[in-house]
């Protein structure tokens, strides 16, 4: 388990605040947060590299607070790998198992190497290898000495879409299998989609939002937040109420006005306020949007179509405000959408998320 | 490739910009070069071989050689230290210690000289103490190594704080997040990369060391180094009696630098 409770770190000028973040054994936890957010100097000051000024560490419910880096017995994973350029792949991986007898360091090393598709490069030097070959030996180095806890930095930043898939699984497959308490920091919320139980989004030296990374997707606790993780389009407007409140929750029906953008909605108070539309919640139809009662429905002009494999999206206007719809290619390519073309949309008022 | 529209004899023409940097640049070569170069013709096999013979010559590269090696130690074991507070540490008054430590490089040697005197002298505290501890610096084989460490430490010193710069600090976080201690993370990434570039700066230091005369004729002018037998032979009998002399010193000299090529950091391959 790692548990951090008002740990603060002052590293030059920058300082981390006040981090709070629990994530149990076995479990898979992320740091999400913009570049400069503080991400590497939090996994430091977790290794134990960056004295605290406050707050403390438990790793394993071991108060290692004010333990030196050694002491921790922790992985660790920059994001440019930092290999040992003076020594060979192998000596690399066995670099923290030296004290074991030979025979048993070589079968630990021929494990890992198994494990990570390395066999072929253990002679090697390290100069001259990929991405992703070198982020094999980070891992397989900082696993050698079978930690309990893994801390990896932005561990698919700087390899290729392809081998950032494969790596992800791989990461996946073995943080289940040998069951590593993980803390990943990334600034790709894909990474916490796929890969964690707990996400944290860092801002500015503190942690802004936490929680499993559906909810903190679906229901953001700030424009930042929204914005950052990219959970659809972020409108700013005005509430006002439309209906008594609800006894029993003390909601009540409003309406959200943003530019040309009028919408009904489901609100809990009135005012200034963010709306946060998710791209898969808006309902694209041709002509006048078909749907149930309490839809709104409104006429969008689409800008641009930008088409994945299976997901599309469609960038739309209504009125000078802009908001981005997600649909699959085939309803895409069926709804002929094309820049220029007029289009239904229809979005459910409980699906508006306020903040 | 290219060969449709040039043929290899084709040389791009020079342009007056190209052929004026070439020709101050070869003035330059030709200004360090052609003294040394007619010094070592100055020399007959013969005059060689009797300096080879000469003993008080032999007894003074042998203290030169040594003194400078003592020096080189001494710069190693208290400059390595120093080098990577300055190239890790961030403490106040950082830049003052790091342009004091380079001062020497702009302080006139004879000016190095008297002021080694006038803090090492019987008359000053440090040298009253240090005769009291049966250590003699003053015109005494110390003297001349006090005077070699104070002008070869700031070449080992920034040789040192720029190898140690080029090590990412990083490498030695993950050396600790594997286990080791600081001074195992030290010794075993830390100085296996920066060492080339330390030992570099080393041989230089002890090179400049072998070179030093300025500050050693004002603290110990006896027992003779190289380069003071060389000019008392020169101020004595002139410049025929100092040629020899001269011209070993220089092979001792190119023989070091020969060295320094051998050792020094490769950066093209970095």
């Amino acid at each position: 388990m790692i548990r951090l409770s008002g740990v603060t770190v002052r590293v030059g000028r920058f300082m981390l605040q006040d981090i709070s973040l629990t994530v149990p054994t076995g479990g898979y936890g992320l740091v999400i947060g913009p570049t400069g957010s503080g991400k590497t100097t939090l996994l430091e000051a977790i290794a134990g590299h960056n004295p605290l000024r406050a707050g403390r560490i438990l790793l394993r419910d071991v108060d290692v607070s004010h333990a030196a880096p050694e002491a921790r017995r922790v992985g660790f994973v920059y994001q440019h790998y930092h290999l040992f350029p003076h020594l060979t792949v192998a000596e690399n991986i066995g670099y923290g198992i030296r004290e074991r007898a030979a025979g048993r360091r070589q079968q630990r090393i021929g494990e890992l190497a198994e494990l990570l598709r390395l066999t072929p490069l253990l002679e090697r030097g390290t100069r001259g290898l990929s991405g992703g070959e070198q982020q094999r030996i980070a891992l397989a180095r900082a696993l050698a000495p079978g930690p309990s806890i893994l801390l990896l930095d932005e561990p698919f930043a700087a390899v290729d879409p392809a081998t950032r898939r494969g790596l992800r699984r791989e990461l996946r497959d073995l943080h289940e299998r040998e069951g590593i308490t993980t803390l990943q920091v990334t600034h790709d919320f894909e990474d916490a989609m796929r890969l964690g139980d707990v996400v944290a989004v860092l801002a500015g030296g503190t942690i802004v939002q936490s929680g499993p990374p559906e909810q903190v997707f679906r229901y953001p606790n700030s424009a930042f937040v929204a914005e950052f993780i990219g959970t659809g389009t972020v409108l700013r407007g005005k509430l006002t109420r439309t209906s008594e409140p609800d006894p029993s929750s003390g909601r009540f029906a409003a309406r959200f006005e943003a530019g040309a953008l009028s919408l009904e909605v489901v609100a809990e108070r009135e005012g200034d306020a963010y709306a946060v539309l998710r791209p898969t919640d808006l309902l694209l139809s041709r002509g006048e949007a078909a749907g149930p009662a309490p839809r709104n429905r409104f006429a969008a002009t689409v800008t641009r179509v930008e088409r994945e494999s299976a997901l599309a999206h469609v960038y739309l206007d209504v009125g000078g405000t802009a908001l981005l719809a997600a649909a699959m290619t085939s309803t895409a390519d069926e709804l002929g959408l094309a820049p220029g073309r007029p289009i239904g949309v229809a979005i459910k008022a409980t699906a508006v998320h306020l903040i | 490739m290219g060969t449709e529209y040039t043929s290899p004899r084709m040389r791009p023409r020079l342009s007056p910009w190209a052929i004026g940097v070439w020709l101050l640049a070869a003035l330059l070569v030709l200004f360090v070069a052609g003294p040394l170069v007619r010094l070592l013709l100055q020399s007959t096999p013969a005059s060689l071989g009797a300096a080879l013979h000469d003993r008080e010559l032999g007894a003074a590269i042998g203290l030169t050689v040594l003194t400078a090696s003592a020096a080189c130690v001494l710069s190693l074991v208290l400059g390595v230290p120093l080098a990577y507070l300055l190239a890790r540490a961030s403490f106040p008054g950082r830049r003052v210690v790091e342009g004091l430590v380079e001062l020497p490089v702009v302080v006139p040697h004879p000016v190095a000289g008297i002021a080694l005197l006038l803090f090492l002298g019987r008359q000053s505290p440090v040298g009253a103490a240090l005769a009291k501890l049966g250590l003699e610096v003053v015109n005494q084989v110390p003297g001349i190594i006090a005077g070699m460490l104070f002008v070869s430490a700031p070449i080992v010193v920034s040789a040192a704080r720029e190898a140690f710069r080029n090590v990412d600090p990083k490498l030695e976080r993950v050396a600790r997040t594997l286990g080791d201690t600081g001074w195992a993370a030290f010794r075993r990434v830390t100085l296996p990369l920066a060492g080339r570039g330390v030992l570099a700066g080393a041989v230089l230091g002890w090179a400049r060391s072998v070179s030093e005369f300025g500050s050693i004729v004002i603290l110990t002018y006896n027992p003779k180094v190289a380069s003071i037998l060389i000019w008392d032979r020169f101020t004595l009998f002139g410049l025929p009696a100092a040629v020899p002399a001269a011209v070993v010193l220089l092979l001792l000299a190119l023989g070091v630098f020969l060295l320094v090529q051998l050792v020094a950091p490769d950066r093209s391959a970095r």
